[in-house]
């Protein structure tokens, strides 16, 4: 079974636009300009149970309204989704049971009272029974190392504690399918790491299906398999992180840091029947980026020409990969 | 059943957060207290100008409005969506509560219970104790009842209308100024209906039934036979317009936009 099945799915909205001046907004009274945006554009795709599954594209591209579709939040102006075999704001009480959202930028704690307190009060909501709690929270708090901040007024948590508390309050029935939505927007670092090595958990030990949307690329990298692409509310790429990288990120960068000035016509000159391409970073800073066979050529031609004071060698990274991507519009291969 | 474990369960946490905040506690509770005695000092001195009204004594003007207080405390104190539009559609707060379990407007009501609003209904059964041994007016057992009914009934009447006023931040974003506006028509159902032309009458009867939050329910005792047909009303005034408004309610959900990140 699918944990989540998408066809044709579509949303749009209404918007005013203003005229400008005086004028135009007293003609504003009378008649409005209405404009329909389409925000998410006849998208299908589906999820496989188990599967982790990274959302990403700009912002403004689709990805928050598709997932408040699929939440059940918002109703879709047209296309099916059935999700863990509900249609998700038709069946919106039996269906959000199955189902455990994190918003990165909004608290689903309450903000007076103590974490366990809000556990309490959801455990009730999601009508959790004391054994299946015990069992299973014990479990998650400990392995998110919540314990101590249980009894903390949510108001008194730093950003990164209480992301930790709203992953185990998402979690407290135990759902199959979880859906994150920034989750590791404004984390440190070592936050950020045990927050994926905790999604790593979960999937693996209760076979977990998770979508989540990030801007930061390594969230994806460390969890997902597979990337959806989104651009201005349409699909741009579905399928493996592995092959998005073979096709793109094909080749290495050669980060060269130059005693004296050069030139691209110089720089090109030397290399042109090796094909690297050649781009200024800073003033004596040029990256090569060649097939990673002519590497060692590269560095030993301008070596043996210029007056070096540095040389980094790095793999096209994935973040890079997707800028290039958004910059061309559309996926080749 | 459901849902009654889980208004307990809110109830508790809501105690527990008031305790919590032990100063706070005690200097609303002194000046809700101040604020009700300073309401009841200005209706005596209101109502010690007048006489008779249409057919009412003075007492009898202070007991419905001793009533009114009951029905609208628990209003207060069970549906405080005045901030709706802006708390859970422009902050968008309202996601949250879509995401869990139980219906969205009762969840709502939980979390913004206001229970300190209850120390007006007692204020309200001051009065009316006060009002009603200056009319030496007889009650029989099943009155208590009946209060209840009809105390209940009034407060659905409020919450009706005031959760069908809500429910237009669904269709519009715009934010109105149009609760106040009804706030203060409300006003008009704690006095006697009778003192007003007919097209009011019928509209605090019919269209925005503030009657049955004060004075009908009010002349039910105060022996006035001639209401009594209407003072029985008022459940059944109160169940239609909650419903109307509930209705409504579930129609404006599914047109929830959601507020941008």
């Amino acid at each position: 079974m699918h944990a989540i099945e998408v066809e044709k799915l579509r949303k749009e909205f209404k918007v005013h636009s203003s005229r400008s001046g005086l004028m135009g907004a007293f003609r504003d009274l009378f008649t409005r300009n209405y404009k329909t945006i389409r925000a998410v554009d006849d998208i299908s795709f589906t999820v496989k149970q188990g599967e982790m599954v990274g959302y990403i594209g700009e912002n403004g591209a689709g990805k928050s309204t598709t997932i408040k579709m699929l939440t059940g939040i918002l109703t879709p102006t047209a296309g099916k989704v059935i999700v863990n075999g509900m249609n998700p704001h038709k069946e919106r009480e039996a269906f959000v049971r199955t189902i455990g959202v994190v918003f990165g930028q909004r608290s689903q704690l309450w903000w007076d009272i103590a974490v366990q307190e809000s556990f309490r009060l959801l455990k009730k909501v999601y009508r959790v029974s004391d054994k299946e709690y015990k069992e299973h929270m014990e479990h998650v708090i400990e392995t998110l190392d919540i314990g101590p901040l249980l009894d903390k007024p949510v108001r008194k948590l730093s950003l990164g504690q209480r992301m930790r508390c709203e992953l185990a309050a998402a979690l407290i029935h135990n759902p199959p399918l979880l859906f994150l939505d920034e989750p590791t927007i404004g984390l440190d670092v070592l936050v950020k790491l045990k927050i994926r090595q905790f999604l790593k958990e979960i999937n693996e030990k209760y076979k977990t299906t998770i979508l989540l949307t990030t801007h930061d690329i390594a969230d994806i990298e460390a969890l997902c398999e597979r990337v959806i692409m989104l651009d201005e509310g349409k699909i741009i790429y579905d399928g493996s992180l592995q092959r998005l990288k073979e096709n793109w990120g094909e080749g290495k960068q050669v980060q060269f840091t130059f005693a004296t000035e050069v030139t691209e016509e110089e720089l090109c000159a030397l290399t042109y029947d090796i094909k690297a391409t050649w781009r200024k970073e800073e003033t004596n800073s040029w990256v090569a980026h060649v097939a990673p066979l002519h590497v060692s050529d590269v560095i030993s031609r301008i070596v043996a020409r210029y007056d070096i004071q540095d040389i980094n060698i790095d793999e096209m990274s994935t973040e890079e990969i997707i800028r290039n991507i958004y910059e061309e519009g559309v996926v080749h291969g | 059943m459901f849902y009654v474990s889980v208004f307990f369960q809110y109830m508790a946490q809501y105690m527990k957060t008031k305790l919590q905040y032990r100063a706070d506690l005690f200097v609303e509770f002194l000046s809700d207290l101040m604020f009700q005695s300073v309401n009841l000092i200005f209706i005596l001195v209101v109502f010690g100008h007048t006489t008779l009204l249409h057919g009412w004594t003075r007492d009898e003007m202070i007991f419905i409005y001793g009533f009114f207080l009951v029905p609208f405390a628990l209003f207060g104190a069970f549906f405080n969506i005045w901030d709706f539009n802006e708390r859970y559609i422009v902050r968008g707060e309202m996601d949250r509560v879509l995401t869990r379990p139980v219906h969205s407007l009762f969840q709502i009501i939980l979390e913004r219970m206001e229970l300190e609003s209850l120390v007006g209904g007692v204020t309200g059964m001051i009065i009316m104790g006060y009002a009603s041994a200056r009319l030496h007016l007889e009650f029989h057992w099943y009155d208590f009842f009946l209060f209840l009914l009809f105390a209940l009934g009034g407060m659905l009447v409020y919450a009706g209308v005031f959760i069908s006023l809500a429910t237009i931040s669904f269709w519009s974003d715009a934010r109105s100024s149009i609760m106040p506006m009804m706030y203060n028509i409300s006003n008009y159902g704690r006095y006697p209906i009778d003192i007003y032309n007919r097209v009011i009458r019928y509209i605090l009867t019919w269209i925005l039934p503030f009657a049955f939050v004060g004075v009908y329910p009010s002349a039910y005792f105060l022996g006035k036979k001639e209401w009594y047909g209407y003072a029985f009303l008022t459940p059944v005034i109160g169940l239609v317009f909650f419903m109307i408004a509930v209705m409504l309610w579930n129609k404006g959900v599914k047109r929830y936009r959601g507020a941008g990140n």
